[in-house]
């Protein structure tokens, strides 16, 4: 009587929430940004990837566990503690989030096409449809197989990191030694790092999931390792891109312009067939994560404000839901194939959108993991509450440096040589 | 019944915030919370909580005056006269504002997006009531400070009586009438809420549910549901409400659990109940043998007609079906079915033998699914006997066990997406 399907997904079953969304998360904006960032700064970004990591596991813990613990959602909890108002201000946050990244996506999906010579005004739409269509009629779960095959592919990124044999010792000497420049285009792209690594819709998604899989804080210990290893993972993947892209591209000189460019760094493994191996990888993550992000932005806002949803109800029966999924993917689609847009800058500066708006979030998940009476005796402990604030704090700094540079440079300047950079 | 006077209506999340004034017109505060105490069927305002770290309250009879402007009170204004707050007493918007609550009427959970406060006079003494929350979008936009936007749109109230808050705060508040009113709810709308909760207010509800009701909410869930709520239960609850369950649907859950655990459950079954579920987790998925039950109501053939009935109305309250009676010997033997019906209208001295059917339609254990399913329709049965090869009955595999498998409830998303959550896919 053993059923079929629990023999299927004992892959999964070992594979928890944390590991699903580090999958999730390496998605078309992430490979981006750290390939522009392997190209244009060599190895001097693998610092701040290092630093966004255990902040990423960091943050996905709390996350984790306030799931675990309370069995309800962050947007649920987020309207019990804080009411309306500024359950509506989150909720603005994580749709300009999500729109920008979900946009980032259609542009990942865009350029894959784009190397097999078609373009993106009919690539787009018809990938939005089949995402839109899948989701409606219920059978994406046959298809998301096949995209996270694809996605696989980005391992590759690992064993040409491998073949290209990179000064080892002067990598991992840069990637604990702390590397900073002050000019704008440089914290752009460590922000950048940061907001593509820790995202928004991430910390909802993990949570939704922990409280999907009926974890409880009897036993959080295994999700705890399940985080852990979900965390290294992004890093290890990360960290291979910018290796590889560092090696070929930065240190011979070759500017990256676009996206397409970071497959370069796979031809000491895949030779010819570098691009097409890119490509396919790109796909895959970019579908995977257009059906994640406008689907979790439903939910997250109907969870909210009470609206019905689910993509078992009819669209009559749960407008807001099925308003909200349509849309966020109408307006991802429609960034994407605005006329003369850089489908590049869209895939970077969406992962900067959401370094710049992950704070918010960050301050009601750590205030809501503080709270006594929601989280008993599992809320925070002492260093765990000034490695957040910490983190969040820079990461304030951070944009607000980043505003200041690009609006007024030379005030950046002259602070940053006032403190001594 | 002495008459009546609504001196107000207000909405309390507009309250909230206004200034309050004492009879010489000095500033007191302003209203940051109100303390309610549930004293007959709705609970009543006691007092007025004024000042961020202040835990004495205004007693809400203070007051003269009460509109959106300010609130007035009768008197000069002295700490003496403050209440304090009783044990029994709870913070409206710490209890109610923002909350899920259960819909009586719509059986559903819903979000409290704001209350509804009524203010009367009766024989003199003035009273502040809690009258209905508003669950629907104008409440939400009002709390925005929006409502004009939605000003066409019907408010969506729902009466306290219908209301059942999921945290009762103390003991006090769970009064008798609530969990009558839950319990007339249908056991599938029970399942319902109980698989929108999250695990611990879920985990109190079920504690207030008696087996029965318990174990007939669990069998309207689907199986992922119910194997989660069973094993985040205790295991000694957990045990009798799987025996409460037909044994088929007891084995279904307990195969999806691990071994360790399951063995457990099934131990602290009564020894009888456990059998019958361990015999049926034998079975192959999706089998005959898996689906029967064995509870179905047999008899030997040389009764007469008037002892099945009188036996009948012994064993059905129990029984799963009792339109079909089946004949079998000392050995368990299948000879032959008869329904109900042709048992009602012989006459009470004929004996069982005379009256079945000997030709009778029967699965084996490994028979497959669809096989039983084409035998249940081509034949127009309510159930079909499954025997061994030497003819033993073992059990019955009725019409729904039928049905649940070719039309689960919910196909329109299969079940194991990697990544899309099933609480995304929403209920029913």
């Amino acid at each position: 009587m053993k059923n079929m399907r629990t023999r299927m997904s004992v892959f999964f079953a070992v594979m928890g929430p944390g590991v699903i969304t580090a999958f999730a998360d390496n998605d078309a904006g992430g490979i981006a940004t750290y390939a522009a960032a392997g190209a244009t700064y060599g190895y001097d970004l693998l610092f701040t990837l290092l630093i966004s990591t255990v902040c990423l596991a960091v943050a996905q813990e709390i996350s984790a566990r306030t799931g675990a613990v309370t069995g309800r959602g962050l947007s649920d909890l987020i309207r019990e503690s804080f009411g309306v108002k500024w359950t509506l201000f989150a909720m603005v946050v994580l749709l300009i989030a999500n729109i920008g990244t979900t946009a980032s996506e259609f542009s990942g999906i865009a350029t894959s096409f784009e190397m097999f010579g078609v373009h993106k005004l009919v690539a787009v739409p018809i990938m939005a449809l089949v995402v839109w269509w899948s989701v409606l009629k219920g059978n994406y779960s046959r298809i998301e197989k096949v995209f996270f095959v694809l996605c696989a592919t980005f391992l590759s990124y690992i064993i040409s990191g491998i073949i290209i044999n990179p000064p080892w010792e002067e990598v991992l000497l840069v990637s604990v030694r702390p590397t900073f420049h002050s000019d704008a285009a440089f914290l752009m792209m460590a922000i950048g790092i940061i907001g593509t690594t820790i995202t928004p819709w991430g910390q909802f998604y993990i949570q939704a999931a922990v409280v999907d899989k009926g974890i409880t804080a009897k036993d959080y210990k295994y999700t705890f390792f399940d985080v852990m290893l979900g965390a290294f993972f992004t890093w290890l993947i990360a960290f291979f891109v910018i290796v590889a892209t560092a090696a070929v591209l930065y240190t011979n000189h070759i500017e990256i312009e676009t996206v397409k460019d970071a497959a370069v760094a796979l031809e000491p493994l895949a030779g010819k067939y570098a691009s097409v191996l890119f490509s396919f990888g790109l796909l895959g993550a970019s579908m995977l994560a257009a059906f994640v992000l406008p689907l979790s932005s439903a939910y997250a806002v109907c969870e909210a404000f009470g609206f019905e949803s689910g993509v078992s109800k009819k669209p009559k029966e749960a407008p807001v839901f099925f308003g909200v999924y349509t849309v966020i993917i109408l307006l991802g689609a429609g960034i994407a194939l605005w006329p003369n847009i850089s489908l590049t800058n869209v895939m970077l500066a969406s992962q900067v959108v959401n370094g710049v708006l992950l704070p918010p979030i960050l301050i009601f998940m750590v205030l809501i993991a503080n709270n006594q009476s929601i989280m008993g005796k599992y809320k925070n402990s002492g260093w765990y509450n000034v490695v957040a604030w910490l983190f969040t704090g820079l990461l304030i700094v951070l944009t607000l440096m980043l505003l200041l540079s690009s609006v007024a440079p030379a005030i950046m300047d002259t602070v940053m040589a006032g403190l001594g950079f | 019944m002495a008459k009546m006077q609504v001196l107000g209506e207000f909405y309390f999340s507009r309250l909230l915030g206004t200034p309050i004034y004492d009879a010489a017109g000095k500033k007191i505060g302003k209203i940051r919370d109100m303390a309610i105490r549930w004293q007959s069927s709705y609970p009543r305002i006691v007092g007025i909580k004024y000042r961020k770290s202040m835990q004495q309250l205004i007693a809400v009879d203070q007051i003269a005056r009460c509109d959106y402007g300010e609130i007035r009170l009768k008197e000069d204004f002295s700490a003496e006269k403050n209440i304090e707050l009783h044990e029994h007493d709870i913070y409206i918007s710490r209890w109610l504002l923002d909350k899920q609550i259960i819909d009586l009427k719509g059986s559903k959970l819903v979000r409290v997006n704001d209350i509804i406060l009524s203010w009367v006079q009766q024989q003199n003494v003035q009273h502040m009531t809690l009258v209905a929350v508003d669950i629907g979008i104008k409440g939400l936009f009002r709390r925005l400070g929006l409502e004009f936007l939605v000003g066409h749109c019907q408010s969506n109230l729902l009466d306290l009586q219908d209301v059942n808050p999921l945290e009762n705060w103390n003991s006090y508040l769970q009064l008798k009438h609530d969990k009558q009113q839950i319990s007339q709810l249908h056991p599938a709308d029970i399942a319902d809420l109980l698989e929108d909760m999250d695990y611990k207010t879920r985990a109190g509800f079920i504690e207030n549910l008696n087996d029965q009701q318990a174990a007939d909410a669990l069998i309207e869930m689907d199986l992922d549901s119910q194997v989660e709520i069973i094993e985040q239960m205790d295991e000694q609850r957990a045990s009798d409400l799987l025996e409460e369950m037909p044994p088929d649907e007891a084995a279904d859950i307990l195969v999806e659990m691990n071994a360790e655990k399951s063995e457990e459950l099934l131990r602290l079954m009564e020894a009888e109940d456990a059998e019958e579920v361990r015999e049926l987790m034998r079975y192959e998925d999706g089998t005959a043998g898996a689906m029967m039950t064995t509870e179905y109501i047999a008899f030997p053939a040389e009764y007469t007609v008037s002892t099945v009935i009188e036996r009948l109305r012994e064993l059905a309250p129990e029984a799963e079906t009792i339109y079909y009676l089946y004949v079998v010997d000392e050995g368990e033997v299948l000879q032959g079915v008869l329904s109900l019906r042709e048992l009602i209208i012989a006459a009470p001295d004929r004996v069982l033998r005379d009256l079945m059917h000997t030709k009778v339609m029967t699965a084996a254990p490994e028979t497959e699914h669809q096989e039983v399913a084409q035998l249940i329709n081509k034949y127009g049965l309510l159930a079909v006997p499954v025997v061994d090869e030497v003819g033993v009955m073992l059990g019955i595999v009725t019409v729904d066990d039928v049905i649940e498998l070719l039309l689960p409830e919910d196909d329109r998303m299969d079940l194991h997406s990697w990544f899309a959550l099933s609480r995304w896919r929403g209920r029913r």
